[in-house]
């Protein structure tokens, strides 16, 4: 606005100038005025330009203050509405009654929940009979982790197992079966104690805890591993003490649990390593106890040994009463480089019984792998390959003794999705109690997740 | 998991016993000895292999995280990359594998920190 006056003011002084002395000046103008008042007209001309373009300049930062007036003003709106609604809201909430939490000291779990485990599926086909795809296994880990401390897991066995029942005799029709292969609760009391309680796999030997599908490199079990139960109900302390810091370690185990049962049979009596929950007719007072201890040792990367010596004893029960049971476990594993390795197990068990003493079934497993990897040959398909072969015997103390001999191969499609093979010669002494058949092949793909 | 395929009752000797023992045993022999750069550790009189490292790697005083993963882990399983899980996964894995493989608590944790440290999203 003050710009704008100014510009009015120099026009009408500019007009009256030229009013008053124009008369006077017509006749003695000489062309040096008239070129110099030209000049200072066109100065004034240029001046009025620019004032001009000063006053455009100056209206639109008055249309841009008037903006933000504006938007402050809104702005202003907004925040006395918020106020009002929350002096509303303080108002409503004074009204409810307030919630008092139970002082709990213990630190607030921070859950994580994850699913591992793995899936077989097997053709196999033995001498005199059909080939068959005999079985679809689906073995998923449940892991549910409360806090750095605790950790509850949960594996189960489900199999599709075609013309079989759970022994393995022909039943004529399709079973699907679901087993709680164990649930557990790890507690990490410290750095040397680990407190387990449920369903536990024993540490009698290595190959319970170490005996999933993918991690096996021969499909079927060890054969002695039927003297020996699976997983237990009770409760266990483990850890481990490091030697030095090269890896080198004690490890332990001790636990108990309800131990074994007898089947369910009121006229005979046969000892069921896994029916120890819950049978009440088979029930006995007293828990087995039980433990393992291992050295490893290893000096150098993938060059390593390791040995244990584990054990459980206790009662199992029939109608008639209560009779002992014992086994014994030596362990041994040998890795000598990345691609090679022997390891296996002795057992022997002792089973009280009521009209025969005690027998003694045993057997043993011994297991070596190579990868082919090992050749150093640059062919993709020998590298994947590792041959495996094992001798495994059990000798039931009845009359009957078994050897097996296998020999196969892993093909590792990933390191996770495994192709094996494996065909087996059985040597039967005395009586056949499982009928065996003298040899037979198996294929399997296997996969970890 | 045992194989359950239907079978004969029938028994058989096979004749290939000891065969399949000698076998076995001449072919594992012949492949670890065929191994290059393959010597036990501590045999200093063993002939290193041409071009290849005469010695396999010796133990450290102390060992890293991923020494102690090659060490521990692919004795029972073949190896897990540390991109295929998460930390937290990792975290519930390794507590999970501590109690499995009774591995000592302070090993567990540099080998969990290694996965961590080299896991994925």
């Amino acid at each position: 606005m003050k710009t704008s006056k100014t510009l009015i003011g120099l026009t009408i002084i500019g007009c009256s100038a030229g009013l008053l002395f124009t008369p006077s000046l017509q006749a003695a103008v000489s062309d040096e005025d008239f070129n110099a008042l030209k000049a200072m007209v066109l100065k004034q001309g240029q001046q009025l330009d620019q004032l001009q373009k000063q006053h455009e300049q100056d209206q639109a930062v008055h249309t841009l203050d008037q903006q933000q007036i504006s938007a402050l003003q809104q702005q202003l709106q907004q925040t006395q509405a918020l106020a009002t609604n929350a002096a509303v809201k303080a108002e409503a909430a004074s009204q409810i009654q307030p919630v008092y939490p139970v002082p709990n000291p213990a630190p607030r779990a921070t859950h994580d929940f994850l699913v591992t485990g793995d899936a077989e599926v097997q053709y196999g086909k033995a001498t005199g009979g059909h080939g068959t795809f005999g079985l679809a296994d689906f073995a998923p880990i449940f892991l549910f982790r409360a806090n750095d401390n605790a950790l509850f897991e949960a594996g189960f066995d489900v199999t599709l197992q075609n013309n079989v029942d759970a022994n393995g005799n022909p039943t004529g029709d399709k079973k699907t079966g679901v087993d709680l292969s164990f649930a557990q609760l790890d507690y990490l009391l410290n750095d040397y104690v680990t407190v387990v309680a449920g369903d536990m796999l024993l540490p009698l030997g290595t190959y319970s805890e170490r005996a999933a599908g993918w991690l096996n490199k021969i499909p079927d079990d060890p054969l002695v591993r039927d003297y020996l139960p699976g997983s237990g109900v009770g409760a266990q302390l483990r850890g481990a003490l490091p030697v030095g810091e090269a890896g080198q370690m004690l490890t332990y185990s001790v636990y108990g649990v309800n131990g074994p049962s007898s089947t369910n049979d009121a006229h005979a009596g046969r000892l069921d390593l896994n029916g120890n929950v819950g049978d009440t007719p088979n029930w006995h007072a007293n828990p087995s106890g039980g433990g393992r201890i291992g050295w490893f040792y290893p000096w150098a990367l993938h060059y390593d040994l390791e040995l244990g010596i584990s054990g459980q004893t206790g009662e199992w029960s029939d109608y008639a009463g209560s009779y002992a049971w014992s086994a014994a476990v030596l362990d041994a594993a040998v890795h000598l480089s990345p691609y090679f390795e022997v390891k296996g197990e002795y057992v022997n068990t002792w089973q009280q019984i009521d009209d025969a003493g005690t027998l003694h079934p045993s057997g043993v497993w011994v297991q070596a792998a190579y990868k082919l990897a090992g050749l150093e040959k640059d062919l993709p398909v020998i590298n994947n390959l590792e041959l495996v072969g094992r001798y495994d015997n059990e000798n039931d103390n009845q009359g009957s003794k078994v050897d097996r001999y296998t020999a196969g191969y892993v093909y590792y499609l990933s390191n996770t999705l495994l192709f094996e093979g494996d065909y087996e010669w059985f040597l039967v002494h005395g009586q056949n109690p499982n009928g065996n058949a003298p040899g037979s092949f198996v294929l399997q793909l296997s996969m970890g997740f | 998991m045992k194989v359950n395929i239907p079978l004969s009752p029938h028994s058989q000797r096979v004749p290939g016993r000891f065969i399949f023992l000698g076998s076995l045993i001449a072919i594992l022999v012949t492949l670890f000895f065929a191994t290059p750069g393959l010597v036990l550790a501590g045999d200093t009189h063993a002939a290193p292999a041409q071009g290849k490292p005469p010695q396999p790697k010796k133990v450290a005083k102390k060992l890293s995280g991923a020494e102690l993963y090659a060490i521990h882990c692919n004795r029972c399983h073949p190896e897990r990359y540390p991109e295929e899980f998460n930390q937290t996964k990792w975290k519930t894995l390794m507590t999970h594998m501590r109690v499995r493989a009774n591995l000592p608590a302070k090993q567990a944790t540099v080998i969990m920190k290694y996965l961590q440290d080299q896991g994925g999203n």
